[in-house]
């Protein structure tokens, strides 16, 4: 379906013009699929990289926390390693048995 | 003259066309024809390799789940000295770092120095307060600094379990069960090869390919308990210093599965410090429990007469006329203190340790084909196959063998001129207490791998060197043999059943006319036995009529035995009787 009118300048009539709005309407319509399909693949890109340093970011972070866990983990062992549970018996007035007795109990 | 609408949408037309040409042409340009050069050169810039910090190693924990073996988180340190400007950064950074890495001034600040290298290495490991310390100093002040997150193994118990522990360096050579199962210990690291960007991180569309994939070490359980390891280790120092001994060994096995319960063995050392310890001191990290052949002597009497009754050439109503001495194969075989018994019988020959009458069951009762078939059946001069490092075989000399000779046989059948390890001793004398049914040794009771699977050691069975009754049978002449001549390896409320032996040592021409290594094995209680001891003493230099299994190794096995029932719950068996 086409337009047609007239433009005049100074009083003086121009030719007539002729515009065929389908072919404008896909001309526009071409120019706001193709910017949001160039800003859509921005916007994934973008995305994308944010994810990934997010991911990255995650990845150091479980590495940071699992050399926390063996840390704190070789310091509980170095806490209940025997010669420091003796030290701390000791203290507390613990003394080794000399003598173990079972006590016979009867059974019902 | 553009008039109109349509003329200028036309034009606006065209000039995207162009555009779009021109852009396309470039495309076309760049990716198509000198793609291969643009390619190799962004390659040279982008394409380097990534990871993450290394996942840690294993970790090895006791029976009762507490660590033995840990990972400590640390850096290795280096600078990157091209980017040190003056002097007197230099100066001042080696005063700094000096302390923290433990290194004097000045070789810190020669290393800072260089000029032929644009980064060097100033520590491999360093942990605790001191990596707090370097981080804050490179995120302040020295920026060059490059700190490498890693791991070293820390020995939660010292030295204890040493020898059993090990370690090995980073090619998987070395001692124990570090070395036997590096692989399985070691981790995965998480590190590829790809674009990254100039942080060294990697890419979005690398990252979307999942190349980093870290796994941990597998966990090791082992079989050991370290109260019972703690304990043991203590009486073995005890004995050594009132022994004067210059080393020994404990085994603690449960003969029905073949579990070690701990393995203690002397000279040890500090795993931690190993690389302080001189090349002439680096023999105390192999184990003597299975890397070390002894003759066993005595003890092996009763793998003499097992195979004996066995092969059937033995039975219960058996006896021999014990002259004092028997001459075979040019050898002349005497008993321990030079004396005649008279006539004796196979609990006779065990309880008075005959070597008259041991030598008369190898070469009179079976022979060498028969001997040495059941030597080979209980395991000696093979591998237990063990899941430590360095294992061996001992020596046990065929007939086949060109330095075999007749008078072998002979002494053989008393454990001289055959070398075993304790670990094999123990084995055998294992399928004695477990009626016949020699289980593998094993120390590593579960497997935990990384993504949470746990495999769990299933015992098995070595074989059945001898049949179930006569197994018992030899039980019950060790059980008659505690009680009625080891006084001082009596356990109060547990029958116990043992053998001692005292054993010269080889030394080149001959043996050694002192010297001599003093044992014990025994187990209990009978007649279901829930542990196997065997208690072996190098050199003990106590008076010389006293260096003898008896008098050494029984007391010894006795203290140890005693209290073992009580760290493993066993009950006892029979009422105790109060002096």
């Amino acid at each position: 379906m086409s337009v047609v009118w007239q433009q005049s300048t100074h009083g003086v009539p121009r030719r007539k013009e002729q515009l065929n709005q389908v072919t404008a309407r896909a001309f526009v319509i071409g120019i706001v699929l193709a910017t949001a399909l160039v800003g859509g693949y921005l916007a994934l890109g973008a995305a994308n990289v944010r994810l990934s340093n997010e991911v990255w970011a995650l990845h150091n972070g479980v590495a940071r926390i699992q050399r926390e866990s063996s840390r704190l983990e070789t310091e509980i062992a170095r806490l209940s390693s025997i010669p420091v549970l003796q030290v701390r018996s000791v203290a507390l007035g613990f003394t080794p048995a000399e003598s173990v007795e079972y006590l016979e109990l009867e059974t019902p | 003259m553009l008039r109109g609408p349509e003329s200028r949408l036309r034009l606006v037309s065209v000039l995207f066309a162009l555009v779009f040409l021109i852009i396309l042409g470039r495309l076309v340009w760049l990716q198509v024809i000198v793609r291969a050069e643009w390619k190799e050169e962004v390659d040279v810039l982008l394409d380097r390799p990534y990871g993450l910090p290394a996942p840690p190693p294993g970790v090895i924990v006791d029976r009762n789940g507490d660590l033995l073996v840990g990972n400590a988180p640390v850096y290795a340190v280096g600078a990157d000295v091209s980017l040190i400007t003056t002097i007197t950064d230099t100066l001042q950074a080696a005063a700094d770092l000096s302390p923290l890495l433990g290194r004097d001034v000045t070789s810190v600040q020669a290393d800072l120095a260089v000029e032929d290298r644009t980064w060097v290495r100033l520590a491999w490991a360093i942990g605790g307060e001191a990596a707090y310390k370097l981080e804050d100093l490179k995120a302040e002040e020295w920026y060059w600094l490059t700190l490498e997150p890693t791991w070293e193994r820390y020995y939660a118990e010292g030295a204890l379990a040493s020898h059993t522990l090990g370690f090995s360096n980073d090619e998987g050579y070395g001692y124990g069960i570090e070395a036997f199962h590096y692989r399985l210990l070691k981790p995965q690291p998480a590190v590829a090869q790809g674009e990254v960007d100039a942080a060294s991180e990697p890419y979005p569309e690398e990252m979307a390919q999942g190349k980093l994939r870290a796994v941990q070490g597998t966990d090791l359980t082992l079989t050991i308990d370290r109260t019972i390891q703690a304990f043991v280790e203590g009486e073995l120092d005890r004995a050594m210093a009132d022994y004067g001994a210059y080393g020994g060994t404990i085994l603690v096995v449960n003969p029905k599965t073949g579990a070690i319960l701990a393995s203690v063995s002397r000279p040890a050392y500090d795993p931690a410090r190993r690389s302080e310890y001189a090349d002439e001191q680096r023999n105390l990290f192999v184990d003597p429990a299975i890397s070390v052949p002894y003759e066993p002597g005595s003890v092996f009497k009763v793998i003499t007469a097992a195979a004996a009754v066995d092969s059937g050439g033995v039975g219960r109503d058996w006896s021999y006329y014990d002259s004092g001495a028997v001459e075979y194969g040019g050898a002349v075989i005497r008993n321990f203190d030079r004396q005649a018994y008279g006539p004796q019988d196979l609990q006779g020959l065990l309880s008075s340790s005959l070597n008259v009458g041991a030598a008369t069951l190898s070469t009179q009762v079976m022979g060498a084909d028969v001997f040495y078939r059941y030597v080979r059946a209980f395991g000696f001069g093979q591998l237990t196959g063990i899941e430590l490092a360095a294992e061996v075989p001992g020596f046990v000399h065929l007939p086949t063998d060109w330095d075999w000779t007749d008078s072998t046989l002979a002494t053989n059948s008393f454990g001289q001129g055959i070398a075993v390890t304790p670990l094999q001793m123990v084995t055998a004398v294992s399928a004695l207490a477990n009626h016949g049914t020699m289980m593998a040794p094993y120390i590593v009771a579960e497997r935990r791998y990384s993504d949470g699977t746990v495999v769990p050691t299933t015992p098995r069975p070595l074989g059945q060197p001898v049949s179930r009754a006569t197994a018992d049978y030899i039980a019950e002449l060790m059980a008659n043999t505690v009680s009625d001549r080891y006084d001082k390896a009596r356990v109060p409320g547990y029958p116990m059943a043992g053998k001692s032996g005292t054993a010269q040592i080889p030394v080149s021409g001959g043996y050694d006319p002192v010297e001599v290594v003093t044992s014990f094995i025994g187990f209990g209680p009978v007649p279901d036995p829930e542990v196997v001891i065997l208690v072996k003493l190098d050199r003990p230099q106590i008076e010389p009529h006293l260096r003898w299994g008896t008098q050494t190794a029984a007391p010894l096995f006795q203290s140890v035995a005693s209290r073992l029932f009580v760290l493993l719950g066993v009950p006892p068996t029979v009422a105790v009787v109060e002096p």
